[in-house]
């Protein structure tokens, strides 16, 4: 059962709303946390073992250290000075401590389960290119769903609670929903505690309000899904398994469709998501904010899967540059190399493990690793020119914020996007780099209109319902960019246009979704992550 | 705070501290900057600045930066 099925929306969320509405006071977070439980069990049956025992060590971890902080602030009451610093450095190496001990669990049996095999295979490689007589074997490994989701939504938890940010959850059940909340299993966001804490656990009575915002937020995600997503999963997967009978403007219309369909596919289920969440008045965080409208590849970053982003930079940039040895480079540099070279330093160093681990969470392949350096060294090259095109900028009298310098920078960082999710979907990092080759071999526009796209398994009506449900998503993220929130000016309009609307939504899902004969269902993207 | 103010200074001069709200939501301040702030707080007025403390709220303003080396002086 995945968010787009049949089967969640009509028949799992209408009773799980039911028996939200018939629990009796104090019971329906109860009724959501085995709603998580069950819809976990459908998708990874006995593996739920795991998201049991991820929940009992963060909340036996956040109480440790909730415990410790308790402690210091005891223990640093009475002293004054140099000793009551000692006694609070004393804690908080204890509480480190603490922390290291939940995190390498946790991380260590993502490690295991996800990069295993992908480590044994190198590494037997190296042996074989070494003649030794040594190989690791590959193991059948079996993850469970949503276990890269979960389990950085639990290390934030825990690194929070050491941050003093949060206080430690006492309620297990609390701590067990916070984990287990089933609209966000299979592909996040990842919330941070903070974000969803006030939502989550004031088990609101259901609203007649938040079920129409909520549904029809189901409703949109529907239609990016089923009828733009799916139907462009065939030619892409077409050209991609097929690379090597492809060139041209096929491999690059190729790349710009599964561009289109990760955001589609990614962006629509997200919608499913929060959707869910508020039928039963719970906030979740949003994790798009019109990608396609940035300026540059940070900027995309910041727009594109934001609670991943959010989570990098809190947990893995902000460590790194307030770590002795990036603290040391920045003084050293100031006073000796100058500040450009000492922020380029700074930022290889900040940026470098962000990105390594943005590659490698997307799965243990090259071609990841590769994506996520390409991010990387493209930021960089964007730091390291700044000056140099601020004064090229300055010098021919171009505004950064006119018009047309704006549409440059959006298609140089569309240019930017395909050929990152080209790598992405590609076979492998060899096949990546065929397939960004053959774009330049025997490349000819006229194919774009003579008929040779036809020919990837889409017939007229599809291409027509592609480009349709395309033009009302981009002008539908062209209004959003200006501020305004379609749901609530469409709430907020004479009722025959809203149930207009509506019922165009409602329609277009059940005419143009791509169902029946000739399509197969499409799994999603990123419940394999 | 005048020894604030002459740290914020050197890192940008051209950005008016009295009264600028908005250092991080406007991005006056990039993460460079930032870090580099941090540095040289902690030479200043010895004090350690811990990654939790790497929130906008804690940066926006000259207020909340001197706010924020206050309480760390006082812990």
């Amino acid at each position: 059962m995945s968010y787009d099925s049949l089967l969640y929306v009509a028949l799992f969320l209408p009773l799980c709303l039911a028996a939200y509405r018939f629990a009796p006071e104090g019971w329906r977070r109860r009724v959501l946390l085995a709603a998580g439980y069950v819809f976990f069990w459908m998708l990874s049956g006995k593996l739920l073992i795991y998201l049991l025992g991820t929940t009992l060590l963060v909340h036996c971890v956040g109480i440790w250290l909730g415990w410790l902080k308790s402690e210091e602030k005891a223990a640093a009451a009475g002293v004054r000075g140099s000793e009551r610093k000692a006694v609070k450095a004393a804690y908080q190496k204890q509480s480190r401590q603490v922390l290291m001990l939940g995190t390498a669990i946790l991380l260590g049996i993502l490690a295991w389960l996800k990069y295993y095999n992908f480590f044994a295979e190198n590494m037997s490689g190296v042996l074989e290119a070494f003649h030794l007589p040594f190989t690791l074997e590959e193991k059948s490994l079996i993850m469970p769903v949503g276990i890269s989701f979960y389990t950085l939504q639990a290390v934030g938890y825990m690194a929070d609670v050491y941050w003093g940010k949060i206080k430690a959850e006492t309620s297990l059940e609390k701590t067990a929903l916070f984990l287990a909340f089933f609209p966000q299993i299979m592909e996040g966001p990842i919330s941070r505690y903070t974000d969803v804490a006030d939502t989550l656990f004031a088990e609101k009575p259901l609203e007649l309000s938040n079920i129409q915002n909520g549904y029809i937020r189901i409703l949109w995600g529907l239609f990016k899904k089923k009828i733009v997503a799916d139907r462009l999963a065939v030619p892409v997967a077409m050209v991609f398994d097929h690379y090597t009978s492809y060139s041209g403007v096929v491999t690059a219309v190729a790349a710009v469709a599964y561009t289109v369909q990760l955001y589609m596919e990614f962006s629509g289920c997200m919608d499913i998501i929060i959707g869910s969440g508020e039928l039963f008045g719970i906030r979740l965080p949003e994790n798009f904010r019109q990608p396609f409208c940035a300026k540059n590849a940070a900027e995309f970053w910041r727009r594109w899967h934001i609670t991943l982003g959010v989570w990098f930079k809190t947990y893995i940039f902000y460590p790194v540059s307030m770590s002795g040895i990036v603290k040391k480079w920045n003084q050293y540099g100031r006073k000796r190399l100058g500040r450009y070279v000492t922020m380029l330093g700074t930022s290889a160093m900040a940026l470098l493990p962000v990105w390594l681990c943005n590659g490698l969470w997307h799965g243990a392949r090259w071609s990841y690793i590769f994506y996520g350096l390409y991010y990387f060294t493209l930021i960089l090259l964007g730091i390291a020119v700044q000056p140099a095109r601020d004064r090229i900028l300055t010098a021919c009298r171009i505004r950064e914020d006119s018009r047309v310098w704006r549409r440059i920078q959006i298609t140089k960082t569309w240019v930017i996007i395909f050929v990152g999710e080209l790598f992405f979907r590609a076979d492998g990092f060899r096949a990546g780099l065929y397939m960004f080759r053959s774009i330049f071999e025997d490349f000819r526009i006229r194919q774009l209109w003579d008929g040779t796209l036809l020919g990837l398994g889409l017939q007229k009506s599809d291409i027509a319902a592609v480009i349709a449900g395309c033009i009302v998503a981009a002008l539908a993220g062209m209004i959003k960019e200006r501020g305004v929130n379609i749901r609530e000016r469409l709430g907020e309009s004479r009722l025959p246009v809203r149930w207009c609307a509506y019922y165009a939504l409602i329609l277009a899902v059940i005419i143009f979704a791509a169902y029946g004969d000739g399509y197969q269902k499409v799994d999603l993207i990123y419940a394999g992550f | 705070m005048e020894t604030l103010m002459n740290i914020l200074r050197e890192i940008d001069d051209s950005i008016d501290y009295e009264k600028e709200q908005a250092l991080i939501d406007d991005r006056l301040l990039d993460s460079f900057g930032v870090i580099t702030l941090v540095a040289e707080l902690e030479d200043a007025f010895d004090i350690s600045i811990e990654a939790s403390e790497m929130v906008p709220e804690n940066f926006n303003s000259a207020g909340a930066i001197y706010k924020m080396v206050c309480r760390l002086q006082e812990n």
